[in-house]
């Protein structure tokens, strides 16, 4: 079960009224997870890239990088007919092109080990990952073993899951 | 016979120019015609991106364009080919690409990772058409 929000922080009173609420009623429950660009595009990427949260935490997606439209994209059949690469009883979810300054927020429930991509720059390995819960919670479930439906430079730029657990925040190593 | 061929010649060359001239000056303000589109009307990106300006692009010409880009007042500015890496390498080349204007006062040449409409990694390659163009462009 996935509860998602789409909004434009832009669009004026409406939006951060909506802001102002959700910050006091999710207050230590909620992180944001910014898409960031270099100035000519060289170089896009999620910040953090991966991330542990804890049950009833609601995540945002903004994007930050003022060039550019990009999308926080589940690896799931619903979209595109991609490779589950979430959790069998999450819900899939596709913020669709998010312009600069708007945001998508969700709330996971499933635990487990989930990854996305954003569209236009999957090719470009722009991919994240969020850890939801531990091991020992009831329906865990772990990364994902295929390898057939991403690329090795996919693969390779999602950050280990013990990794994510020891630090519990991944940034690109590149200080990007 | 060779009177009238030089005539027609003659008519075909300046017939060019003109055409030439004028092209150049129906691009040279946005908005411009058909079969050109606002790239930001049919693809989600913002109007203005900074160091591109506002993009018009004839759609059949994608990926490569030419994508010409206006200042925020309207002024063709510079002309911009986006090619990606993989066609490059599999064999596609891009020849006889339109330009936007004639005068060229410098060039840039960088990657980019993709963006809605090129999402391939991919050269942009920009031709800017007087010398104060990047910096009406950068913002």
């Amino acid at each position: 079960m996935i509860c998602t929000r789409r909004h434009a922080v832009w669009l004026g009173g409406y939006a951060i009224a909506t802001i102002a609420s959700s910050r006091v009623a999710l207050a230590h429950l909620s992180t944001t997870i910014e898409m960031r660009g270099s100035p000519r595009g060289e170089r896009i990427w999620y910040d953090p890239i991966g991330i542990a949260v804890s049950p009833g935490t609601t995540i945002r997606f903004i994007n930050r990088n003022p060039e550019n439209s990009h999308t926080v994209t589940a690896y799931h059949p619903a979209n595109y007919n991609r490779m589950r690469r979430i959790p069998a009883e999450a819900d899939p979810w596709n913020s669709d092109f998010l312009l600069p300054d708007e945001y998508f927020e969700f709330t996971l429930t499933a635990p487990g080990v989930y990854d996305y991509y954003c569209l236009p720059n999957e090719m470009a390995a722009v991919v994240g990952r969020i850890l939801f819960g531990t091991p020992n919670d009831t329906g865990w479930e772990g990364s994902s073993n295929d390898k057939s439906d991403v690329s090795e430079d996919v693969l390779t730029a999602l950050p280990l899951v013990q990794k994510i657990r020891s630090e519990g925040t991944v940034r690109k190593e590149d200080g990007s | 016979m060779f009177g009238k061929t030089a005539i027609a010649v003659g008519f075909i060359v300046v017939s060019a120019s003109t055409a030439k001239a004028h092209d150049e000056l129906a691009l040279a303000n946005a908005p411009i015609g058909d079969p050109y589109v606002k790239v930001s009307d049919f693809l989600p990106l913002p109007e203005f991106i900074p160091g591109l300006g506002t993009l018009f692009v004839d759609s059949a010409t994608l990926p490569a364009g030419p994508f010409l880009a206006y200042d925020r007042d309207g002024r063709l500015s510079a002309t911009v080919y986006m090619t990606p890496f993989d066609d490059l390498q599999h064999g596609t080349s891009f020849d006889g690409l339109k330009i936007g204007s004639h005068t060229v006062s410098s060039t840039d040449i960088y990657f980019n990772a993709g963006h809605p409409g090129v999402d391939k990694p991919h050269t942009h390659v920009v031709l800017f058409h007087d010398d104060t163009a990047k910096e009406r462009l950068a913002e």
